[in-house]
């Protein structure tokens, strides 16, 4: 089966300044990869470059046609827009919507499924502002599952909400990977939690993205110096 | 003499029916400027359209003289808005743009944005008052247009915004969702394919259009009014974007009729009336969430 994404000798960066360089990497199906690194490192640069928010400033980034599912920072959205989780979820569809043509019933219907699918159906017509942080992140994650993704590329998925979260999140997320075949990357600096969670990691340091199992990459020394705090919530239930 | 109300209504049908075309549309732009945090551009940007306007007037001889207008002389175009209403409707235009470009332009060099737009309608509203300083109509049409008073709104004039905003609307039905998911989550439209940079031009230019023509035929009270005060008065109800939209333009038509009863009754200029309605329909919201916040 063909990756779903390859980068050859990538550079990516801004103004013409190459944040990170010379990044190689394969993403197959059902992958689940951590991108870590400090503030700072490049993880936010890589990610807009694997998204295709950022084109390459050397090498080559192919997606081929397999569909993305994106999950941005929930403080990235402003909660003044008094939206429901449906309509959040709806936006999944959008980029297939052309002018007058609303949602179809399979539009709809699929989004139920998708917020059945993170567990949140009976807070479809509940305002996103309104939901805990926890599930804020579901219903973006309900909303990537529109286009159903062969690609899931989380930023921060466990940032700022509570253990319950976060396990529920994990869970998830591990289930979309090993059952559904899906690639799962995310980013986080929460370098304990990705050990114990993750298959591989793309640690981004010095402008470089090493690769490797997250247990042999994330030793303790490393978790210790960053000052990672916090344990994996799914090994200690 | 008692005018009757019928008499009322048949003899400033165009500007009674410009105010509803504009109670409609300029709330929905206003909801974008508003969930965009930018309605500060719907207060500073008809001040550019008024500095146009004023400008234009100001430059009228020299245009008549040199450039020509139609065959138009000077004193049937300075007496005569309505003939030269092309020409207005070109300098507000370009001022409107002209600004909105360049607040954006700035907007991408990061900075204070509140600070820029102040900045941008203390420039505005001063230039507004210097051009009609050396307008051949002076301080008078400076006074007429701030003030809001509508009722000169002639059929050609009203012809015009109601092409202008039918055309607004149109693209507002047409394509809410992609300037709603290009506002609200501008990456994510990015990767699920939208054309994020097509779809903000397109707001930018309606947002313009909207303004410029508004502010052109009734002035730049009523056209902020109507930009700013009812989606801030629909946020306390709208638990939807659908409603939201809905409810900003409801308050727009109810605030546009009893502000023309307003007028009529009490003899106040019709804009300001529509605007001082607009600002009380804040107070139910404003007690709704006290005692939301109380519970």
């Amino acid at each position: 089966m063909a990756p779903l994404l390859v980068l050859r000798n990538a550079s990516f960066g801004y103004s013409n300044r190459a944040t990170i360089a010379g990044v190689d990497l394969t993403v197959d199906a059902g992958a689940f990869l951590g991108i870590v690194g400090e503030n700072g490192s490049g993880k936010t640069t890589l990610l807009r470059g694997i998204l295709g928010l950022l084109a390459p400033l050397a090498g080559t980034v192919e997606r081929g046609t397999h569909a993305i599912g994106y999950v941005p920072q929930r403080e990235s959205l402003d909660p003044l827009y008094p939206l429901r989780a449906d309509e959040v979820v709806h936006m999944g569809a959008y980029g297939r919507l052309r002018g007058w043509r609303g949602l179809s019933r399979a539009d709809r219907e699929l989004a139920r499924s998708c917020l059945a699918r993170v567990g949140l159906a009976e807070r479809a017509t509940a305002t996103f502002s309104s939901l805990s942080g926890g599930q804020r992140q579901r219903v973006l994650i309900a909303r990537a599952l529109m286009v159903n993704p062969e690609l899931l590329v989380l930023d921060e998925p466990t940032s700022g909400v509570d253990r319950a979260a976060e396990v529920h999140i994990l869970e998830l997320l591990r289930a979309l990977s090993r059952e559904e075949k899906r690639a799962v990357l995310l980013v986080s600096h929460h370098l304990r939690l990705v050990r114990e969670t993750v298959d591989e990691v793309l640690l981004v340091a010095d402008g470089r993205v090493e690769r490797g199992s997250a247990s042999s990459m994330l030793h303790d020394e490393l978790i210790e110096r960053s000052g990672s705090a916090g344990s994996n919530p799914l090994t200690r239930a | 003499m008692d005018i009757s109300w019928m008499d009322r209504i048949e003899l400033f049908r165009y500007a009674l029916a410009a105010a509803l075309c504009a109670s409609v549309v300029c709330p929905l732009i206003g909801v974008f400027l508003f969930v965009r945090r930018t309605s500060f551009y719907g207060i500073t940007l008809p001040q550019f359209a008024t500095a146009g306007v004023v400008f234009g007037f100001a430059l009228l001889p020299w245009w008549v003289a040199h450039v020509g207008l139609g065959g138009l002389d000077l004193d049937t175009a300075l007496s005569d808005s309505h003939a030269a209403m092309n020409y207005h409707f070109m300098w507000a235009g370009a001022f409107t743009f002209g600004g909105l470009i360049t607040l954006v332009l700035l907007g991408r060099r990061g900075g204070s944005e509140i600070g820029r737009v102040a900045a941008a309608f203390a420039i505005a509203n001063a230039a507004t008052y210097l051009f009609g300083r050396v307008s051949p109509v002076g301080k008078s049409l400076v006074d007429e247009l701030l003030q809001g008073e509508i009722l000169g709104v002639g059929q050609h004039e009203f012809e015009t915004l109601a092409t202008v905003l039918g055309v607004v609307l149109v693209v507002v039905i047409f394509f809410h969702r992609d300037f709603l998911i290009a506002s609200f989550d501008r990456d994510g439209a990015r990767v699920l394919g939208q054309r994020v940079i097509v779809f903000e031009a397109l707001l930018t230019t309606i947002t313009g259009l909207t303004i410029a023509v508004g502010t052109m035929t009734l002035g730049p009270t009523l056209v902020f009014g109507l930009l700013v005060l009812p989606p801030l008065a629909a946020r306390t109800y709208a638990r939807s974007m659908m409603s939201f939209y809905f409810a900003a333009s409801a308050i727009g038509v109810v605030s546009t009729l009893l502000g023309i009863v307003a007028s009529f009754e009490l003899d106040l200029p019709l804009g300001a009336a529509i605007v001082g309605v607009a600002g009380l329909m804040l107070v139910p919201g404003l007690v709704v969430s006290r005692f939301a916040q109380r519970a």
